[in-house]
Order: structure tokens, then C-alpha cells, then sequence
């Protein structure tokens, strides 16, 4: 996909561009040459190159600048020279290579103590919360005791009230850091999840697969808040009846990977690729980028007008 | 993440880079004076024992201090010499410039802050390259960049 854009007209220009310079400096090799490497290599970032386009550029400059030599000496000589000039011009993306490491590494801290933040609201709706409704409880039995038999059907009303409201919160406090999700894992936490969803929304929500064995906690955490806010953008937006929520195992001869998916059967939209003005559920979508990114893995959302969504996770499980 | 310091105010040239004998200064002002410095910075990077990578990446880092020299100051200079520590042998490179200083240098540092920094090049690209980085900026004064790599 990405050595396809060599044939896009920038990348063309820069291709000549390229294939000039690296020619001029094989016959001349000076400082100005390995600017000039420089330069393009931060040209090609800055359109949005990969390395390896600006590999792939590098070998048909190669070939060019060696059509013409007979002499093998002269080969091995040119040959290194363009190395050099190579080196030089993906020198602007090992600055950027570096900056993504850290952005990644600080986006998992930013991630950790996220949910550590979570589990401490999650432990205060619990138990402080849960605490303060139990008072309630025992001033609403005594004020049963002094009030007239007739008031007794109210004082029941409020009693379910109340059983109702703490039952919220329980499971309120429980999805925000579900605890199943430390003790059982993945599916029973998304089962917990669905259920949640299903009472609230009406949305019909199942959960299949399973996973054989325990995934990281870095992992498991990702997709249970990439599925929490896939969920929450199917409720807002798809106008969905139905969402199956999919984890599943998938092996292959060199590495093992887990595979998430939510399919939902509502409205879905046009999907805009790389375009800067994404619909306002982009926003929930970016989260999910992150949390992903942040564990080596990728998604793929499909969509259409009237044909529902689905995302797609994949996360490799050796890291 | 390289050492990194900060400081408002701006040191006099000589308290910056006290003369040294294989110095090498280069008044930068254009495209021509850039190719320059990195010439300076490679040869002097490679007596070091700088190998040819290490080379690619400390004249990139030279290019991209220079070229904020010649955009935002218009003219300034910068300064290349060896160095020695108890333990190791390294280079330092300082850009110095009377232009218009920058406002506020950590957010300069940030990643995003411009155009050129949200790619990772730029100043928070440079800070990556190096081992060590500090900057001196003061508002219609002037930019003073020190950066240091060692060789292990």
C-alpha cells in the first residue's frame, strides 16, 4: 500500500529530485550533497512519507546512477557513496522515530494512571457512596416507625427507590473498574459490560469467544476500553438493535495475536479516509487509536450509510 | 530523554563557549553557511571517533539548528568543538543568535508546537539526537543552544 504512493505526483517530483541529487553527489560527494540528502528526507516526512518510500526511492535512484557502469571497482564505489547519501537522508526520521517513543511511552503512563484514577473513583462510589445510601436506609426505617400506617406505601417507594439507585451504582462502579476484570479476565468482564448496556439502552449486546489463558493486564484493559467506548458510540449514535462483540485467538505460524471485534446493525456512515474532518464520534474513535497504539496493535473500522459498523481490533500478545 | 536545562537569562558569548583551540566558528546567514557548519561538525565529530551513522545524525542536528538561524534570526553563529570529560571523549555544538528569541522555550520543546515539531524535527527533534541539550532564550534578545554528544 504505502510503495503504491511512489507513483503520486509528489512523490514522483521528489523521486527525480532524489534520484538528481543522489547522482550528483555519487559524481561529486561533498558536504552540500549530504544537505541536500538531508533536505529531501525531511521533505519526504513532511508529505508523509514512510521509510520504507523513501527506501524504495533510494533503490531506484540506485539503479540508475549503476545503469551505466561496466567497471565493478566503480560499482562497490558508487554503491557506497550512495549509502552514505541513503543514511543521510533518513537521518530527519530517526529524529521522529525517537519522539514517537517517548509519545508512546508517555501515553501508556498517561494510560496507567488513567485507570488507577479509575479504580479509586470506582472503590469511592463503592464503598463511600454506598456507605452514605446505607444511612439513608436507616433513618428512612426509624422515620417508618413514628409515621402512620398510611404513609407505610410511600415509605415503600422510596425503599425500592433507594435498592434501585444503590444497584446503579454498584454496577456503575464495578463497569468503571470492573473488578471481574482483574479476577476472571476479558470475557466475563465484557459479559458484566453488555449486560450494563442492554439494561440501560435496550440494545440487544452479546459477547462471544473466549480467550484460553490470561492476556496481559496492559492488554486486557486496552480492549475492554476500546469495546467500553465502541459501546457508548453505538448508543449515541448508530441507532443500533443489535451489537455482537467478538474476542477471539488467532495464531499463526510466527506470532500469536488476540482479535476484538463490535459489529453493530445501525445507521453506520461514510467512512473518510485520512481526512482531517471526522464525524463528532471520531473523537471516541481517537481514544481507541490510542489505547491500541499504545499496546502495538492496529483497528480497521468499517462502515457504510445503512449498512452498520464494525471495529476491528488486532493486538500481538508477545509484547 | 537527554539532560535538558533551561534558563531566561542569556549568558554573554564568552561565558558560553570560552575560546578553544579546535574550535571552529561559523557565521551562519544562509543555505551556503549551513553546508558549512555541517562540514565543520562531521570532520570534527569524525577526529572524535564518531562513526558514519552517529555522523549523519550530528549533522542533522546541526542542519536543524542552523536552519532555525537563518529563519527566525536571519543571521547568527555556531560553534563546533570536541570536548573531553573524565570518562569520554564528545562533541559539542552551540547556535547563537541576537534574532527575536522565543517566548516560551517549553513549549518550543513540546512535540506539536510547530509544524516542523509536530513531526519530531525541529527543536524537540534536535533534543532526541543529543545527549545533552540547553537552551538560553530571552525575548528580543536572542537564542543560545548548547547541545552535547558523547561517544560511548
Amino acid at each position: 500500500m504505502r510503495m503504491a504512493s511512489a507513483t503520486k505526483p509528489r512523490s514522483r517530483s521528489l523521486l527525480r529530485a532524489y534520484q538528481a541529487a543522489m547522482c550528483e553527489y555519487v559524481k561529486k560527494p561533498r558536504e552540500a550533497g549530504l544537505e541536500r540528502a538531508y533536505e529531501l528526507g525531511r521533505r519526504a516526512l513532511e508529505q508523509g512519507a514512510a521509510m520504507v518510500d523513501v527506501a524504495g526511492i533510494y533503490h531506484h535512484a540506485l539503479v540508475a546512477v549503476l545503469q551505466r557502469t561496466k567497471e565493478p571497482l566503480e560499482c562497490v564505489r558508487k554503491t557506497r557513496v550512495a549509502g552514505n547519501f541513503f543514511v543521510e537522508s533518513l537521518s530527519p526520521f530517526e529524529m521522529t522515530y525517537r519522539g514517537h517513543h517517548e509519545a508512546q511511552a508517555a501515553l501508556r503512563q498517561l494510560n496507567e494512571g488513567m485507570e488507577a484514577e479509575a479504580k479509586r473513583i470506582a472503590h469511592a462510589l463503592h464503598d463511600e457512596a454506598g456507605q452514605l445510601l446505607t444511612n439513608v436506609h436507616f433513618a428512612l426505617e426509624r422515620l417508618a416507625d413514628v409515621l402512620p400506617p398510611c404513609s407505610q406505601p410511600l415509605i415503600e417507594d422510596v425503599r425500592f427507590r433507594l435498592a434501585e439507585m444503590e444497584g446503579q451504582l454498584r454496577r456503575l462502579s464495578h463497569e468503571l473498574r470492573p473488578p471481574m476484570l482483574d479476577l476472571l479476565g476479558l470475557v466475563p468482564a465484557l459479559q458484566f459490560l453488555a449486560q450494563g448496556v442492554t439494561q440501560r439502552s435496550g440494545i440487544e449486546v452479546v459477547v462471544q469467544g473466549s480467550t484460553p489463558e490470561r492476556l496481559s493486564p496492559l492488554v486486557e484493559t486496552a480492549l475492554y476500553r476500546s469495546v467500553q467506548e465502541a459501546l457508548t458510540n453505538v448508543t449515541k449514535h448508530a441507532k443500533a438493535s443489535n451489537v455482537t462483540v467478538q474476542v477471539q485467538r488467532q495464531k499463526s505460524e510466527k506470532d500469536a495475536m488476540v482479535v476484538c471485534s463490535v459489529k453493530d446493525d445501525g445507521v453506520g456512515f461514510e467512512i473518510q479516509p485520512l481526512s482531517g474532518e471526522q464525524p463528532r464520534h471520531g473523537l471516541g474513535l481517537l481514544g481507541i487509536r490510542e489505547r491500541i497504539k499504545a499496546v502495538a496493535g492496529s483497528l480497521e473500522l468499517k462502515s457504510a450509510p445503512g449498512l452498520g459498523t464494525e471495529l476491528c481490533i488486532q493486538v500481538p500478545l508477545n509484547t | 530523554m537527554p539532560k535538558t536545562s533551561q534558563s531566561a537569562k542569556l549568558a554573554p558569548i564568552s561565558t558560553i563557549s570560552p575560546p578553544a583551540a579546535d574550535e571552529v566558528r561559523i557565521p551562519i546567514s544562509c543555505d551556503v553557511d549551513i553546508v558549512k557548519a555541517r562540514q565543520a561538525g562531521r570532520r570534527l565529530a569524525e577526529d572524535v571517533g564518531f562513526v558514519f551513522t552517529e555522523l549523519a545524525l550530528i549533522a542533522t542536528a546541526i542542519s536543524e539548528l542552523a536552519r532555525n538561524i537563518v529563519r527566525y534570526a536571519k543571521s547568527g553563529e555556531i560553534a563546533i568543538r570536541p570536548i573531553t570529560n573524565s570518562a569520554r571523549r564528545g562533541i559539542q555544538i552551540v547556535a547563537l543568535d541576537r534574532g527575536p528569541g522565543i517566548r516560551d522555550v517549553e513549549q518550543a520543546l513540546q512535540i506539536g508546537f510547530s509544524t516542523a515539531g509536530g513531526l519530531g524535527l525541529g527543536l524537540p527533534g534536535v533534543r532526541r539526537l543529543m545527549d545533552e541539550f540547553d537552551i538560553q532564550s530571552k525575548l528580543g534578545q536572542g537564542t543560545t543552544v548548547r547541545i552535547t554528544k558523547w561517544k560511548d
